[in-house]
């Protein structure tokens, strides 16, 4: 069974239809990642499944449980990291920790283990207000894996971190995953995505425009092709050519030439399959 | 699997939670300790009793005045009965009268306008004294005095004979009561008809007052006592800051938002939130009543159901004001805006008479009159029914709203 089945979720603020009618699956240890501009309704779609709020059509299960019935026993299930860094400042790591395992009813948390997984261990009895910004999103983390969630929706937990702590996250994350929570992960950093995702959906405007693996993606919509640069007097040319029975013999005399200097495989970004499918980029 | 965890276990973790915030906040922790350390400080520096002692300065001296009229009369050959209601005359000041007596009547203008000082020594000597160019007299202490009487020469033989147009001045200052004015121009009348040997054309009764309710005669509210429920009310008040603060701070912090995606419903951060200021301003204000006083076997249980009432209503109007403000600045601006209104009823017990009708509309009025009556004039449980009543009513109303907008405003973030 799924750990998370949606089928035509729908959500409108106001007139504005801000997610309109999507589905997709997240089965337990897979890592899904939403691939979407800031807007496209990856956050109101977390919302919607982790019951801060209800959707306005179709459905949408955790864990088996009716995101509308507003069930207790399913939030004691998922672990939730914001985009926005809602962390009780004026306590200490372990307090954040401690608290919101007293919330799910833990009576001994391991919050200094939970925090050695994020590298916050010798922070933890500093307030959470001294932390940097890195850190605290890296507390954002760990809070989120507290109670030993099956279902985890992390809400851009990369964002604006550097390429060291974020990489760090994602190891984190991918060893969640690997213990068999269901991730599903929002997004607009594409190098993310395809790092960490088992599958992806590009999400804009409101509707899932692709949704596979990464690679299939880039298969589908990429071209295959190589690029040469090659010696043209005392200039550089390029040379493109796609890779089909046609080019063979093209390719197997210019890589015997004396004048290729590089030759590189033209793969196609998610990025690129992104704005091939949308007509928009990541950035906005 | 099923976790299930039980509300108390979630209102407990939400509780302590709020205490560990509390303790962090050294700006209301301060203000919390300063309050609970200052109000019982001031409360013993305020005036436990009441001079109700009316000082009179009159002139000539009465000695002079009858010595005068003993002379004249003797000269013009009195009757013995005459001179005997001379010598019947009480000089000595009576209970709650001051004499101040004074030779020249422009000095007793003087004295009861301010620009000249009364002083008296330890003997009963009476000194006047220029205060923009005399040195302080040594040994003495200042007398205030608000009336003056002025008798004209030859008063009580003129008013013997039944002179017609005896003329007596009587100077008061302006912040003397018209009350109290008109008792004195009634005393000069009545001591003239002494003098004159007329009886009052009608009898008095042998009760000449009768009082209803409690006798306070000679035991009259203290200011120390009319302070006890407005301290207490201030305390209530000050916790609706930290209060509201807390809220404020979880609301724009949006950290409620991370308590509602665990097991914690809205309804238990509400009674968290409700209990903790419940509580908090609660527990301060029977810490203060302890230390300032006025619970009495008879009145325990009516003023702690009536702080219980106010600190919830106060809590209500917390709530209100923690979730209705976008940032640190309107959070403030309404917190004065609600509460201030809310104060006025604790002021106006201060002052004598009773409160405006507009006064008593305002919700907090009922909790100051029922705390008054228990700690002032001993009022029972059945005397403070109404009152409790009223204020029970505007409880539901205040923390109802307090409740709604927390709640709306916690499901909308």
């Amino acid at each position: 069974m799924a750990a998370i089945e949606v089928e035509d979720l729908r959500y409108s603020y106001g007139d504005v239809e801000a997610v309109k009618g999507i589905s997709f699956e997240v089965a337990p240890g897979e890592v899904l990642g939403f691939l979407g501009p800031n807007g496209a309704g990856k956050s109101t779609t977390i919302k919607m499944l982790t019951g801060q709020l209800r959707p306005k059509g179709g459905r949408a299960t955790v864990l088996g449980f009716d995101v509308t019935a507003d069930d207790p026993q399913m939030q004691a299930r998922i672990g939730v990291c914001f985009e926005e860094k809602n962390l009780y400042l004026n306590m200490t790591g372990k307090e954040n920790l401690e608290f919101f395992a007293s919330l799910y009813g833990i009576k001994d948390p391991d919050a200094l283990g939970v925090l050695r997984r994020v590298g916050l261990a010798d922070r933890a009895k500093d307030r959470v207000g001294q932390y940097s910004k890195g850190m605290r999103q890296r507390m954002m983390i760990s809070r989120a894996f507290i109670n030993t969630p099956d279902v985890l929706f992390l809400d851009e937990p990369t964002d604006g971190l550097d390429p060291v702590t974020s990489a760090a996250i994602r190891t984190t994350i991918r060893e969640e995953a690997d213990r068999g929570a269901a991730v599903l992960l929002t997004t607009h950093d594409m190098f993310e995505a395809d790092q960490l995702s088992d599958r992806v959906a590009f999400i804009n405007d409101g509707e899932i425009a692709a949704l596979d693996t990464a690679e299939n993606l880039k298969l589908r919509y990429g071209t295959r092709s190589v690029k040469l640069r090659l010696r043209d007097g005392d200039g550089v040319r390029e040379e493109v050519l796609p890779l089909d029975h046609a080019s063979s013999a093209r390719l197997a005399d210019l890589a015997g030439s004396p004048d290729l200097l590089t030759i590189h495989t033209e793969e196609a970004s998610l990025e690129t399959v992104f704005i091939q499918l949308t007509g928009r980029g990541l950035a906005g | 699997m099923s976790r299930r965890v039980s509300r108390p276990t979630i209102i407990g973790a939400l509780l302590r939670k709020e205490l560990t915030a509390y303790s962090r906040d050294l700006v209301y922790l301060g203000l919390t300790i300063a309050l609970l350390i200052l109000v019982p400080l001031l409360f013993r520096f305020l005036p436990d009793s009441v001079d109700e002692t009316i000082t009179l300065a009159v002139s000539p001296s009465l000695e002079t005045l009858v010595a005068d009229a003993r002379t004249e009369l003797e000269a013009g050959g009195a009757t013995p009965e005459q001179l005997a209601a001379l010598d019947e005359l009480d000089l000595s000041s009576g209970e709650g009268l001051a004499l101040i007596e004074i030779g020249d009547a422009d000095q007793l203008a003087g004295v009861v306008e301010g620009s000249l000082e009364v002083w008296r020594t330890s003997e009963g000597e009476v000194i006047i004294r220029d205060p923009e160019g005399e040195p302080e007299p040594p040994d003495a202490e200042l007398v205030s005095a608000g009336i003056g009487i002025a008798f004209p020469e030859g008063f009580i033989t003129d008013v013997m004979a039944g002179e017609p147009g005896v003329a007596v001045t009587v100077y008061t200052d302006a912040g003397v009561p018209a009350e109290v004015r008109g008792a004195m121009t009634s005393f000069v009348r009545e001591l003239a008809n002494q003098f004159a040997g007329r009886e009052l054309p009608v009898g008095l009764p042998a009760e000449d007052e009768i009082v209803l309710g409690e006798d306070r005669a000679g035991d009259q509210v203290t200011l120390r006592e009319r302070m006890r429920p407005l301290l207490l009310f201030m305390i209530l008040l000050m916790e609706t800051f930290s209060l509201a603060s807390l809220v404020s701070t979880e609301v724009l912090q949006r950290t409620v938002t991370a308590v509602l995606v665990t097991p914690a419903r809205v309804v238990d951060f509400l009674v968290a939130k409700a209990t903790f200021g419940t509580v908090l301003s609660l527990g301060q204000a029977l810490v203060v009543l302890a230390l300032i006083g006025g619970v009495t076997a008879q009145n325990w249980s009516l003023l702690l159901a009536t702080l219980l009432v106010g600190a919830l209503m106060f809590t209500g109007v917390a709530m209100f004001v923690g979730s209705a403000g976008k940032d640190f600045m309107t959070q403030l601006f309404l917190a004065m805006l609600v509460t201030v209104p809310l104060l006025i009823p604790a002021f106006a017990v201060l002052l004598p008479g009773s409160a405006a009708p507009w006064v008593q509309a305002i919700p907090t009025y009922p909790v100051i009159d029922v705390l008054v009556g228990a700690t002032v004039y001993g009022a029972t449980w059945s005397e403070s029914a109404g009152s409790l009543a009223v204020a029970t009513a505007w409880l539901v109303v205040l923390f109802g709203l307090g409740w709604v907008t927390l709640k709306r405003k916690v499901e909308s973030l």
